[in-house]
């Protein structure tokens, strides 16, 4: 967003207030000289954007009376009585800094005009009817909208229909349900509601053998083992990984430049996947990304990992290329506080840096108390070639195994490079002596032509070896390192950047956190800290109102489809009421009291009633809620791009683990730019080669590029991944014929089908075999007997087409069965 | 998470509309028992569906030739007199640090012989003979400005109003706020070789949902549209009977859910897409246009051959009633000191890049206005020439000049301006804009109120939010209108 655009508003911060000064006397040439010179001015160039005739007083400037010019707009006093250099009216009129008036430069004999008359006191007849009051935020009324207020424990309600509870979750649930005289639909059955809470938690299907095993369990604890099951496979990690990066802004690219390579990216991914998989308690999650590296770590992995959690703040869109170093660093801030803000707050504070919020309780001083905290703690630097500017990195500590490993590594790297220049200087020896003997040849004989064939050979095996050695130089450090956060050498207070200008400072704020969510004062921040370490305790706090509330309605929507507040990234004014207040505070406090353990959660979710009805229609409840905002029965989703991917791999058996690892195949020359490191511009990579592997790996560690150039960007780009300079916790689900012919053409849909396909002839010979077989592979249920009779029928009619070939026949019934809506919907 | 405002989301009577127009080829007995009983509160389904304006609009289609690298002003279309005059000396009051690199300060006249042309007399180089027949019809932008100063920021305020990626580009906003008048094709394609720098952030559709995107064709690629065509042993025949199964299996899925309308609107996107593959190989085979056409865009020459297809291409596209085509236009070439993604970046040899550019795009893009004008297609189609900033009036080493947001000049031409029309100035050396300035806001509100929306109604609400493309500025620019 254009910040410096959108100040509607005056602050009360605008320094040093002239108002009142009258000039000590108004002589009549005085008057007459404003009367000639200066009125007709600014009422041909200012009065249509600076007085009541504008439909917006921009900058919150009037200059149709003297009050308003004294006591300024956001950008402080329009004129200083008697100091025409400092006044701001005259700077914006000789466009510095500003450029007042905006469609072109006023005459100099103008400007000169208006000096003079600053210089006499600035006299000016004109008196205000109306000066428009500063507003100011009252944080005590604030404090009374429900997000706001302290998390409650409520009682979970009584209800009539006393057997359908299986937790305090349904009781909520249905109590709402039976003030309206509604009731849920029945349960879903036992393969959708396997194949529902399998996508839910891991983002694949149940294979056919976890399906039978479930099926076969007719204990009461058959469901509680499944979801045991799932939350401790590393699946669950990699889903649930992946719903956080949405929040993150992460790519593999820095900004959206030149491709320039976001080397590190790739291990606060595999931060979070370990994180989720090993329930990281989610207070402690928050503070190791704000905070991590102020943290204490009793073990060198446990430093490492904290530093590693602070790369939410790092990766990201950052214009690096941005050759103003004050307003990249000014942008990088907004995007962190904004970041914090949607995450963990639910609050738009990226409004807040212009101007006090419109819709909620939140001042500047708020946005520039956090905004000085990372301000202190630079995160980006300017490379020394170019105008560039990179992400900072972190090495990471090692254990002393892990340096031992490393250190062999680079070691057998070394006799790489050793043995290339050594063949390097090889073949440069036998190209010298055979140009040698060349010239020595007079005579365009066979001897020449073949001495001549043979150099040329050499040459040709010479040139890549500069490149191959360059690139072999250039990543020869394995040392781990990180995008990270570290306090700067200054942490200090910062001033309010007047409409975002950095170059407009104003009062300084302390650092400090949002006033509204809090409950007292800041702990003060140690000297030479920048308070991040403070900020992420507030965060985390019990009694902060917002984080927990906020983080278990997150969950709630990926389980649900919707949260029970739906505007998951915002609970303002603006934003959504809860649909059931209560249930969240339930939720959220439930959630607090078992040590913010995700997994206990998400558990407690999914083997509730409700988590398990089915998605069919009810005529009463569809007419007084169509929105099923009370929750009669489950919302059907539409898997993710990443989950579709994936489900294939699974589908035909190659998903191969991962255990995580760089996205970018920084190891392939062909990859890479010029590595010479002298150019204007860093390095940059292209996904021309990608690893063997990764064609059967999930698609979290495939490397995300912000310019979509990779084939998965473009899949992923189908099915509504949330653009990576923007932060979503919820993805749309739109429905657009790029995504029917993907799935209709696309060769990977044809590839994996063709290995489901081959798998099914070679293990069954009975065409109804094959068909339940396919059924459940893909479906995860038993065939009806209608669809068996029309698969049947599909398939006679299709052999002529196909001239009876088998493996075809069976290949377009199973691309057909992929390409549906059941295969791509969890219900 | 986005949400639709009352104006640009769609009520129900639209979606049904759409699906009873849609014609479908089976199954729309089907759909629309799917839809009824539906309620108002349903989810949208189709929001590609045309939408009214917020009053008629003068202009149904946009072609945007851009020109990729940043030409120079001084060079193309803003003759400076006092700038021929005064080539060595220094520049007052250059800003050396304005473009990506340094500048010397010194002025560098503009190596091209230069004359007038048409009724309107106006100043024409000679690396655009072609064009320069068509200055009448040009209506010229001298005073446009905007903030960043490197390609990719550039190329994203320009097409998004704002220097921050994330948000949607103009393309996007005005398939959201009219809809598509043909469903076989994308609204919104962007023509491009190699692909320039900001890639997908300049035709995104940002927090908007996905059907706003563009679709990018790479001219470079054989299969023109991703996925578009059917693997080699898979028929027509073959997939048409897979889709009927997959629609009665679709169905059944549907019946039992028969509130859930994007359902239906997924059973139909099959058909969209099975329709696309007859429609986009249609629209974009350029072997149904007369030799007479080929030649007069000179798709025959090798140099203006890429440009020549793509500026046919969109003519081809327009017609069938896509809304918006951007074309990324030129090609580097090695010998003139530019990059293949940026290929009027002439940061080193100004005269023999220009020239290069000039010959690669100027038969084209007079065809493309000749063409257009023959069709009677002109008058409800926009034609823009520009790219992401001027260059600096003074040198940067000896021939080369760096980039410049200060002052540039685009062109549109066609329906709704004024042909000939020079508005708003630079300075005496074309180095900054000075009279009538023109921020790209500006140039936004004008492009859609010619569209006929109201670029301050129309908007999009992101995270409790009221987004516009114009932010909070913009004006229309009512001279310039016809």
């Amino acid at each position: 967003m254009n910040r410096s655009l959108i100040c509607l508003l005056v602050l009360q911060f605008a320094g040093p207030m002239a108002a009142g000064q009258e000039p000590a006397a108004t002589t009549k040439e005085q008057l007459d000289f404003f009367e000639s010179k200066i009125r007709p001015v600014l009422v041909e160039h200012c009065y249509k954007c600076h007085a009541p005739e504008a439909k917006i007083i921009k900058g919150g400037l009037r200059l149709d009376h003297r009050e308003g010019l004294l006591k300024g707009g956001d950008t402080g006093a329009a004129i200083v009585p008697g100091q025409p250099a400092k006044s701001l009216l005259v700077k914006a009129m000789k466009y510095d800094g500003l450029e007042m008036p905006p469609k072109g430069k006023l005459a100099e004999s103008v400007i000169k005009d208006f000096e003079t008359w600053i210089t006499m006191g600035a006299p000016d007849p004109r008196k205000s009817d109306d000066v428009p009051k500063a507003r100011t935020i009252d944080i005590e009324a604030g404090r009374k909208f429900w997000a706001f207020q302290p998390v409650a424990d409520p009682t979970p309600p009584k209800v009539k229909y006393t057997e359908w509870p299986r937790d305090s979750i349904d009781r909520f649930v249905l109590s709402r349900l039976e003030e309206k005289g509604l009731k849920p639909v029945t349960d879903a059955n036992r393969y959708t509601w396997l194949r529902r809470v399998t996508f839910d938690l891991t983002g694949l299907p149940p294979s056919t053998r976890e399906i039978d095993d479930y099926i076969r369990d007719t204990s009461p604890r058959a469901r509680e083992k499944v979801v045991d099951r799932l939350l401790a496979s590393r699946a669950y990690g990699e889903r649930w990984a992946r719903h956080w990066l949405d929040l993150t802004g992460y790519a593999d690219m820095m900004g959206t430049s030149n491709n320039v390579y976001a080397e590190f990216a790739w291990r606060y991914r595999d931060y979070l996947i370990d994180a989720f998989h090993k329930d990281k308690p989610f207070d402690r999650f928050i503070r190791e990304q704000i905070a991590g590296d102020l943290m204490k770590a009793d073990t060198i992995p446990e430093r490492a990992e904290n530093i590693t959690a602070t790369g939410f703040l790092m990766v990201g869109d950052v214009e690096i290329v941005e050759p103003d170093k004050a307003k990249l660093e000014a942008d990088h801030i907004d995007t962190q506080v904004s970041k914090i803000g949607t995450a963990f707050l639910g609050m738009t504070l990226g409004c807040v840096r212009c101007h006090d919020h419109k819709f909620d309780p939140i001042a500047l001083t708020d946005y520039y108390g956090i905004a000085g905290m990372l301000r202190s703690s630079p995160s980006t630097h300017k490379i020394p070639f170019g105008v560039w500017s990179l992400l900072n990195s972190t090495d990471l500590p090692e254990t002393p195994e892990q340096r031992e490993a490393r250190l062999k590594i680079e070691a057998d790297y070394e006799k790489k490079i050793t043995a290339l220049k050594a063949e390097q200087s090889q073949l440069a020896m036998e190209k010298k002596t055979v140009e040698a003997e060349l010239a020595k040849v007079m005579k365009d004989d066979a001897k020449k032509t073949e001495l001549t064939k043979r150099r040329d050979e050499l040459a040709g095996k010479l040139n890549p070896l500069v490149g191959l050695i360059q690139h072999a130089e250039f990543f020869r450090s394995k040392a781990p390192r990180a995008f990270a956060m570290h306090d700067g050498d200054k942490p200090a207070d910062m001033p309010i950047y007047i409409r975002g200008n950095p170059y407009a400072p104003g009062a300084v704020v302390p650092r400090g956190v949002v006033q509204v969510a809090s409950w007292g004062k800041l702990p003060e921040i140690p000297k030479g800290q920048s308070g991040r370490l403070q900020l992420a305790d507030w965060l985390a706090d019990r009694r902060n109102p917002l984080t927990a509330r906020v983080t278990v309605n997150r969950v709630w929507q990926k389980l649900f489809g919707e949260g029970l507040v739906r505007s998951v990234d915002y609970f303002g004014a603006r934003g959504e009421m809860p649909s059931h207040p209560e249930l969240l505070d339930h939720l959220a406090t439930r959630f607090m009291n078992h040590g913010w353990s995700q997994k206990k959660l998400i558990r407690a979710i999914v083997l509730s009633r409700v988590y398990g009805l089915s998605g069919l229609n009810d005529e009463s409840a569809m007419k007084l809620d169509p929105d099923n905002r009370l929750l009669w029965r489950m919302n059907r989703q539409r898997l993710e791009a990443e989950a579709i991917r994936d489900s294939l791999l699974a589908v035909s058996g190659e998903l191969q683990p991962s255990e995580g690892g760089p996205g970018l195949v920084l190891e392939e020359p062909a990859n890479c730019g010029d590595l010479a490191l002298k150019g204007v511009n860093p390095p940059n990579y292209t996904h021309r080669k990608p690893r063997a592997s990764q064609e059967y790996q999930r698609t979290i560690y495939l490397p995300v590029m912000r310019t979509n150039t990779t084939d998965t960007d473009r899949i992923r780009n189908y099915f509504d991944f949330v653009n990576p300079a923007q932060i979503a916790g919820q993805r749309s689900q739109t429905v657009v014929p790029t995504q029917s012919l993907f799935l209709m053409n696309n060769d990977l849909f044809r590839k994996r089908a063709r290995v489901v396909t081959d798998k099914l002839i070679s293990q069954h010979a009975q065409p109804e075999e094959r068909l339940k077989q396919l059924w459940l592979t893909i479906y995860n249920r038993p065939m009806t007997n209608e669809e068996r009779d029309r698969a049947l029928k599909f398939l006679a009619e299709l052999s002529p087409l196909v001239q009876a070939n088998e493996s075809l026949l069976w290949l377009e019934l199973c691309h057909a069965l992929l390409a549906s809506n059941e295969f791509v919907f969890r219900i | 998470m986005f949400n639709y405002n009352s104006a640009g989301g769609l009520a129900l009577p639209h979606r049904r509309r759409f699906l009873q127009e849609a014609g479908l080829g089976f199954g729309s007995v089907a759909l629309a028992s799917l839809l009824h009983g539906d309620t108002a509160a349903a989810a949208p389904v189709d929001q590609l569906a045309q939408k009214p304006p917020h009053f008629p609009g003068k202009v149904k289609s946009i072609i945007w030739l851009f020109m990729t690298g940043g030409p120079s002003q001084v060079d193309t279309w803003d003759y400076k007199p006092e700038l021929q005059k005064r080539d060595g000396q220094p520049l007052a009051g250059s800003d050396p640090k304005t473009g990506f690199f340094t500048t010397s300060g010194k002025c560098l006249k503009s190596p091209f012989k230069w004359q007038q042309h048409g009724q309107s007399g106006s100043w024409v180089p000679e690396i655009f003979p072609h064009l320069s027949k068509h200055v009448d019809k040009m209506c010229f932008l001298h005073s446009m400005y905007l903030k960043q100063n490197n390609h990719a920021p550039a190329a994203i305020e320009l097409m998004c109003g704002t220097n921050r990626p994330g948000l949607p580009a103009l393309g996007s906003w005005m398939v959201y706020g009219l809809g598509t008048q043909n469903q076989n094709l994308p609204a919104y394609v962007v023509l491009h070789d190699t692909r320039p720098r900001g890639d997908d952030q300049i035709w995104s559709s940002g927090f908007l949902p996905k059907s706003y995107q563009a679709l990018a064709l790479d001219a470079r690629r054989k299969e023109a549209i991703d996925n578009l065509a059917r693997d080699g042993k898979h028929t027509d025949a073959q997939q048409r009977s897979q889709l009927d199964l997959i629609r009665q299996l679709n169905q059944e899925h549907a019946d039992v859910r028969p509130t859930q309308a994007d359902l239906a609107a997924r059973i139909n996107s099959y058909e969209l897409a099975y329709r696309m593959q007859m429609a986009a190989p249609e629209a974009l085979d350029l072997t149904r246009e007369s030799k007479k056409t080929h030649e007069l865009y000179g798709l025959n020459t090798l140099a203006c051959s890429t440009f020549a297809r793509q500026c046919l291409l969109a003519r081809r596209l327009v017609e069938r009633g896509v809304r918006f085509v951007q074309i990324f236009a030129g090609k580097g070439t090695s010998t003139d000191g530019s990059v293949n993604d940026v290929p009027w970046d002439c940061h080193t040899e100004l005269d023999t890049n220009h020239r290069s550019c000039g010959l690669h795009t100027d038969q084209p893009a007079a065809a493309l206005l000749a063409d257009l004008q023959n069709r009677g297609l002109l008058d409800s189609t926009l034609v823009i020439w520009g790219g992401e900033f001027g260059r600096t009036s003074d040198s940067q080493g000896a021939k080369g000049r760096d980039h410049n947001p200060n002052g540039f000049t685009i062109w549109l031409a066609g329906a709704g301006v004024k042909g000939g029309l020079h508005y708003g100035a630079t300075d005496d050396f074309g180095y900054k804009a000075t009279q009538n300035k023109v921020h790209v806001n500006d140039l936004h509100a004008t492009l859609l109120h010619l569209l006929g929306l109201d670029h301050t109604k129309l908007t999009a609400r992101f995270n409790g939010r009221d987004f516009r493309l114009t932010d909070v500025g913009g004006e229309v620019l009512k001279p310039i209108l016809s």
